[in-house]
């Protein structure tokens, strides 16, 4: 009776941890749990029929209205189940790579331009072709070169679900309480007196896109002809990136940037955390902050009580060569999905259907489709009309083709940039040699090594 | 059915199949993905697509990275400072609670609490806003009228200190072993030393730390290694800003891995690392029998 009772235990036991996934007994790092669950709740979801994953990256706003029209989706497509998972940018692409590794992509999944060649390269992402010329996915009221941003070679990967623009928002409260005023398409000659006065006259700072990515740098460039990406290699000569760095280090020099320690506190290209709209005092807060047109609403609603953000573009040398219109983000199928007609749906949907875009209201950019974006713009809000009026009256008719998709060693490049611009406002170096060793960095990397 | 029954009676197959769950979980869950990490480090791996034999590439790819060098020196540094400091108030703090009184329960749980929850992301979270230049610490200078608005993690030689003073706060793992072991060592010790002239302090060293080196050794092994292994807290809280003065070699490999998909060169990285925790740990073990009593109590 004794022995056979200890078998019953044990048997019970061992089925209890093959339930709860065993382990040993060290220490293993935060980064392997989330996702070890993560690969084994996206099995148990695609193995169910019509169940699909759609995930993103985002900010509260983001998060609520996209979780609001897939539920309208699934009201309106019984037998559908969709599961939303989403995360924070950075997190984002490492969940993702992880998924990818285990074959358990989201069956749609949010993609952007900088990750976009290097997923389609790994062979990860559906090719969107058939289902456009059998008429599942309907892009008829897509423009070409909108429809362009998302091809990858001979096929469409990708489907533009927002288009935006560079754009600076400013605190224009601050400015209008002061009689400052700033117009659209500033060069850096007409920024850089700004920030000075603003500075003399209110004691607020200004904030670089300090340590977030290289957008900002790579507009400027664009300024004086340059492309910041080629072929293997980077664009332009060593003197073009002297360009930022030497507005950061004389903004350093001369007090009116926010020195590099409030900075690195923050977590990086988040609108809640940016020095426009949080910070204890004029010291280590900006009048300024660079994004992209679609943030506007979020940082909006992460302002304080009464300031009103304004929005222009980025100043830069030649404003015409600079600006460019935007896919802020895509949808993409996973390559391996089980569903790949269901997928493609929820993209139609997503593309094409009103009701869907009066639930987002743009948050991510206006709609791809012409007509789902005059359908809308009469119900969006104040801030996002602002973002509309942007886009079409100031961008659009102003600004010249995107640069083609980052390569895959893009990340590690940025995070060489980085670096030497950190040692750069620490006063290790100097203009000159920052820009020499990042363009000989960059190459390297870029080269292949 | 037989040979099962006749099986399942011997004696020792009860402890067998008590020990299969963690032995197979062991198996599933820690050595196959060593061995698969193994592999990885030998060949061109970005995540992304199935993995292509490169031999010592990663290996060779290590030698001239500067940022390998740093994040050991880092790594080094965090581990040799923060592990004796720990020791050092585990064993002051067990010293003052062996003295009995009614708050002593209160006390003990307290000082325990931090390290329960001081690896978790939540605390990371509230340290980096204690340092942060609006912060909680700052706030108190400021009461004393000594607020600069000085920058802890973003200056280069204090960054690293806030994730020492982080590890050092939970001492109370490391104190609460102390303890017993204070408690075992016999009062006829201090008697008989008493007795012969010592005071508190030459009691200390001549009787207390002799017997307590076995504690001390263990918990310095332990800590040595987890100190090493170190990720949520740098990661939460620097990331390795500024300019990798705070790069730990655990997050240096997740950058690697995820962030810049090199994979196979993480991996790499990662059995550099076991190489090297397991050469301090033969150090330690070899230079044992130099300051460990191994002669019980």
């Amino acid at each position: 009776m004794k022995k056979s009772m200890a078998v019953i235990t044990a048997v019970l036991m061992l089925l209890m941890s093959a339930c709860s996934g065993g382990g040993g007994s060290s220490p293993s790092p935060a980064a392997t749990q989330p996702a070890a669950q993560e690969t084994s709740q996206a099995s148990t979801e695609s193995s169910a029929g019509a169940s699909l994953i759609v995930s993103w990256w985002g900010n509260q706003t983001r998060n609520e209205r996209t979780q609001a029209a897939l539920d309208l989706y699934t009201e309106q497509n019984p037998g559908i189940e969709i599961d939303g998972q989403f995360s924070e940018w950075s997190d984002y692409w490492n969940k993702l790579a992880t998924a990818a590794a285990g074959k358990s992509l989201p069956d749609v999944l949010q993609m952007d331009y900088a990750y976009l060649e290097q997923y389609v390269s790994n062979g990860l992402l559906l090719d969107l072709t058939p289902y456009i010329e059998n008429g599942t996915l309907d892009v008829s009221n897509v423009s070409e070169s909108v429809l362009d941003s998302g091809r990858v070679g001979d096929g469409i990967y990708a489907i533009t679900i927002g288009i935006n623009g560079p754009s600076m928002f400013y605190n224009k409260t601050l400015l209008e309480e002061n009689d400052i005023t700033i117009k659209d398409n500033m060069t850096l000659d007409e920024f850089i007196d700004k920030c000075r006065e603003i500075y003399e006259k209110t004691g607020y700072k200004t904030a670089l896109p300090y340590n977030v990515d290289l957008n900002f740098t790579e507009a400027l460039l664009r300024g004086v002809g340059v492309q910041l990406y080629e072929e293997n290699k980077l664009g332009g000569a060593e003197e073009n990136y002297e360009i930022y760095y030497g507005l950061l280090k004389m903004g350093l020099d001369e007090g009116w940037h926010i020195s590099p320690g409030v900075l690195a506190e923050r977590a990086f290209g988040s609108v809640e955390q940016s020095s426009l709209v949080y910070g204890s005092s004029p010291e280590n807060m900006s009048w300024c902050a660079m994004h992209f047109s679609n943030q506007l609403t979020a940082m909006q609603n992460a302002a304080p009580e009464g300031v009103e953000i304004g929005i222009t573009t980025w100043p830069t040398a030649d404003p015409k060569l600079s600006s460019y219109l935007k896919p802020s983000q895509f949808f993409s199928v996973s390559a391996d999905t089980s569903n790949p007609e269901e997928a493609v749906k929820v993209v139609d949907y997503w593309t094409n259907s009103v009701e869907c875009n009066e639930i987002l209201l743009a948050e991510r950019g206006i709609p791809a489709s012409s007509v789902v974006a005059d359908a809308i713009t009469p119900l969006l809000a104040e801030t996002e009309q602002l973002v509309s009026v942007y886009i079409n009256e100031v961008v659009s008719p102003n600004c010249s083709p995107i640069n083609p998709p980052m390569p895959e060693k893009a990340s590690e490049v940025m995070a060489s940039y980085k670096a030497i611009e950190e040692r750069l406002a620490y006063g290790e170096t100097d203009v000159v040699s920052a820009a020499q060793e990042f363009y000989a960095e960059g190459n390297r990397i870029l080269g292949g090594n | 059915m037989k040979s099962i029954s006749s099986f399942i009676n011997r004696e020792k197959s009860a402890g067998i199949i008590f020990c299969s769950p963690f032995i197979i979980g062991f198996f599933i869950f820690m050595i196959v993905p060593m061995l698969l990490s193994l592999y990885y480090s030998f060949c061109d791996y970005n995540i992304l697509s199935p993995p292509v034999w490169a031999g010592l590439k990663n290996y060779a790819k290590m030698i001239n990275d500067t940022r390998f060098y740093k994040a050991i020196g880092v790594t080094f540094y965090f581990a040799l400072v923060s592990v004796p400091l720990r020791l050092i108030f585990a064993l002051l703090v067990a010293m003052l609670l062996l003295k009995t009184s009614k708050l002593t329960a209160m006390y003990r749980a307290m000082y325990y609490l931090p390290s329960i929850i001081g690896g978790s992301v939540a605390v990371s979270i509230l340290w980096k806003r204690i340092f942060a230049v609006d912060g909680v610490l700052n706030s108190i200078l400021g009461i004393f009228g000594l607020n600069r608005g000085f920058s802890w993690l973003g200056d280069t030689r204090t960054a690293i200190w806030t994730l020492i003073i982080l590890a050092v706060w939970q001492f109370g793992s490391s104190m609460l072993i102390f303890l017993s072991s204070l408690k075992q060592i016999p009062a006829s010790m201090y008697e008989a030393s008493g007795i012969d002239g010592a005071g508190k302090i030459r009691q200390f060293f001549s009787v207390t730390l002799p017997l307590l080196t076995p504690t001390i050794f263990f918990n310095l092994v332990m800590q040595m290694i987890n100190g090493f292994l170190a990720f949520t807290q740098c990661y939460i809280i620097t990331q390795g800003k500024p300019m990798d003065s705070t790069l730990f070699y655990t997050v240096y490999m997740h950058e690697q891995s995820f962030s810049f998909f090199n994979t196979g060169y993480g991996a790499a990285l990662a059995w550099v690392m076991l190489g090297i925790i397991g050469l301090i740990t033969l150090v330690l073990f070899a230079t044992k029998r130099l300051w460990v009593y191994e002669g019980g109590l």
